[in-house]
C-alpha cells in the first residue's frame, strides 16, 4: 500500500509483536503500521517463522510427563466437532473513519476498533480526541488535528507511539506522514503542529505500567514525544 | 508462486537433516516418501482432508509440549496452558482444511494459531473489552477470499476451450489443480486428495490460476 514509510517500529518490538507478548493496545498499532508498510509486513513475516522455528525446536521441558498425560478423552472429543471448510469472514460496517469533510479508510485491526462508535472530545488547540479502551496497561486514542493547529508546549511522562493514519503533522524532529510510526518518550517539551491536518491513532502507557524491559524496546533515538493534549 | 516439488523437497531437507536413521541407498526415494508421510504438513493435510483421526493423535502428542510451554511463557499459569493446549488443539482440528502449504509450514500454521488463541483467552482473563480479536490483529491474508472461487465458477466453465490454450503458462501447481476442477471435474476435496495437497492450498491455488487465467484470456478490465 504506502511505499513512502520513513519511521518504523524498532526490530525488537516487531519482535515481541510476532511473539504475542505486546499488550492489545501496542498490538493493535503494530497490526496498523503493518498493514500499511511493506517493509514491516515482510519482516514481520520473516519474524513470524524464526519464532516458530525457535519454538518447535526448543528442547522439551522437565514437565513433559505432566503435558502427555492421557489425552484421549479430550481428542476423542475435539475429532467429533465439524470442521471449517470456509473461513467465516467478518465483514465490518465501519471501515472508513468521517473527520469534517473527508473520510479515511483505516486499517482492519483499527477498523474493527473504531466500528462500536467513537466519541470525538474538543480539545485546546484544535485537536480532537476519542479514547477507546482496549486493555488495562494503555491509553490509547484517535487524534485528530485540524488544519492548522498547534498543541500547546508540554510535558509527559510514560511513552507514546503515534501511528498516523492520514495527513501529517511536524514537531523539532520531523515531519510525519500516513503510516509512519513515532515513538516519544516521557518528559521533553514538545510541540507538534500540523498544516493540513492530520488522523492518528496514539497509545500511551502510564507513567508506571512499562516495565523496563519493554522501555527498552522504544527506539532510544526518538526520544521527544508527541504530547497528550488534555493535561495542563 | 513456490513449485509445489520444490516445497516439498524442501521439507524432506528439513526431515532429513533431523538425523533420521539413514535407509539403504537402494531404498532412497521410497525413505523420501516415508519422512514425507509423517512430516507435519502430511499430517495436517490428512486430519483437513479426510478427518484422520489418528493423524492428529499424532500431532496432538508433538504439539501438546510445545503449546503449553508458549502458554506458560504468556500466561505463567499451569491452568491457563492446559485450556490453551485444548483450545489450541480443537483450532488445528477445526482449522485443518484452511492450511494453506503455500503461506508456511505446518509449524508456523500451529504457532500463529496457538499464540492467536493465548491472546484471545488472556483478554478474556482480563476482561478486557471483546472490540477487538487476534484474528483482526494477526490477519490471514488469505481470509474471506476463498469464496470468491464458488462464485466465479458458472463464468468459467464457458471458457473451457480459451483456459487450454493458456493455461500451460501457468505455473505447475496451479495448471495440476485447474486441470483437476475444470477439465476432470473434480470436486475440490477429490482433488485436494488427489494432489495430496490441503484443501486451503488447493483453493488459494485455484484463486490465484483463475485469476491470471483470466488476465490472459482477457476478461478481467
Ligand atoms: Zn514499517
Amino acid at each position: 500500500m504506502t511505499t513512502d514509510v520513513n519511521y518504523h517500529p524498532a526490530a525488537e518490538l516487531l519482535e515481541a509483536f510476532a511473539q504475542g507478548t505486546l499488550s492489545t493496545g501496542l498490538s493493535v498499532a503494530l497490526s496498523a503500521h503493518i498493514e500499511l508498510c511493506a517493509s514491516c509486513r515482510e519482516e514481520s513475516r520473516r519474524l513470524e517463522s524464526t519464532s516458530a522455528l525457535a519454538w518447535s525446536q526448543a528442547p522439551a521441558q522437565e514437565r513433559n510427563e505432566d503435558v502427555t498425560e492421557d489425552f484421549s478423552a479430550l481428542i476423542a472429543s475435539i475429532v467429533k466437532q465439524p470442521q471449517l471448510k470456509e473461513l467465516s469472514s467478518e465483514q465490518f460496517s465501519v471501515d472508513k473513519i468521517h473527520m469534517l469533510e473527508h473520510s479515511v479508510t483505516l486499517p482492519r485491526a483499527l477498523a474493527k476498533v473504531a466500528s462500536e462508535g467513537l466519541v470525538w472530545k474538543k480539545l485546546a488547540g484544535g485537536i480532537n480526541q476519542a479514547q477507546v479502551t482496549l486493555d488495562d496497561e494503555t491509553q490509547c486514542e484517535f487524534i485528530y488535528m485540524k488544519p492548522g493547529s498547534q498543541v500547546p508546549v508540554h510535558k509527559h511522562q510514560g511513552n507514546e507511539i503515534t501511528l498516523v493514519l492520514d495527513g501529517s503533522f511536524s514537531d523539532e524532529l520531523g515531519h510525519y506522514q500516513a503510516a509512519d510510526f513515532v515513538v516519544r518518550n516521557q518528559a521533553h517539551l514538545h510541540r507538534p503542529a500540523s498544516e493540513e491536518g492530520c488522523l492518528c491513532f496514539a497509545v500511551l502507557d502510564g507513567p508506571l505500567a512499562f516495565t523496563k524491559g519493554l522501555a527498552r524496546l522504544f527506539n532510544p533515538i526518538n526520544r521527544y514525544r508527541f504530547r497528550r493534549a488534555t493535561s495542563q | 508462486m513456490q513449485n509445489m516439488s520444490t516445497a516439498l523437497g524442501g521439507f524432506n531437507v528439513g526431515r532429513l537433516a533431523n538425523s533420521k536413521p539413514q535407509r539403504t541407498p537402494g531404498r532412497a526415494s521410497q525413505a523420501v516418501i516415508g519422512d514425507l508421510a509423517d512430516s507435519d504438513e502430511k499430517l495436517l493435510i490428512a486430519v483437513g482432508n479426510r478427518q484422520d483421526t489418528q493423524a492428529f493423535n499424532v500431532l496432538f502428542s508433538r504439539f501438546a509440549t510445545r503449546i503449553y510451554a508458549m502458554g506458560m511463557k504468556l500466561t505463567r499459569n499451569e491452568q491457563l496452558s492446559h485450556d490453551l493446549v485444548q483450545e489450541a488443539m480443537l483450532t488445528v482440528w477445526q482449522k485443518a482444511p484452511l492450511y494453506d502449504l503455500d503461506r508456511g509450514n505446518a509449524q508456523s500454521w500451529i504457532f500463529t494459531l496457538t499464540r492467536n488463541r493465548c491472546f484471545d483467552m488472556l483478554r478474556k482473563i482480563k476482561r478486557q473489552p471483546s472490540c477487538v480479536s487476534a484474528d483482526d490483529i494477526w490477519p490471514q491474508d488469505g481470509d474471506g477470499e476463498h469464496h470468491l472461487v464458488h462464485e466465479e465458477q458458472g463464468s468459467l466453465e464457458v471458457e473451457v476451450a480459451l483456459i487450454e490454450r493458456h493455461y500451460t503458462s501457468l505455473p505447475a501447481p496451479q495448471q495440476a489443480v485447474i486441470e483437476q476442477i475444470y477439465m476432470l471435474d473434480r470436486t475440490h476435496e477429490e482433488a485436494a486428495a488427489e494432489l495430496m495437497i490441503p484443501l486451503g492450498t488447493l483453493k488459494s491455488r485455484l484463486r490465484l490460476g483463475v485469476g491470471k487465467l483470466k488476465q490472459l484470456i482477457g476478461i478481467e478490465k
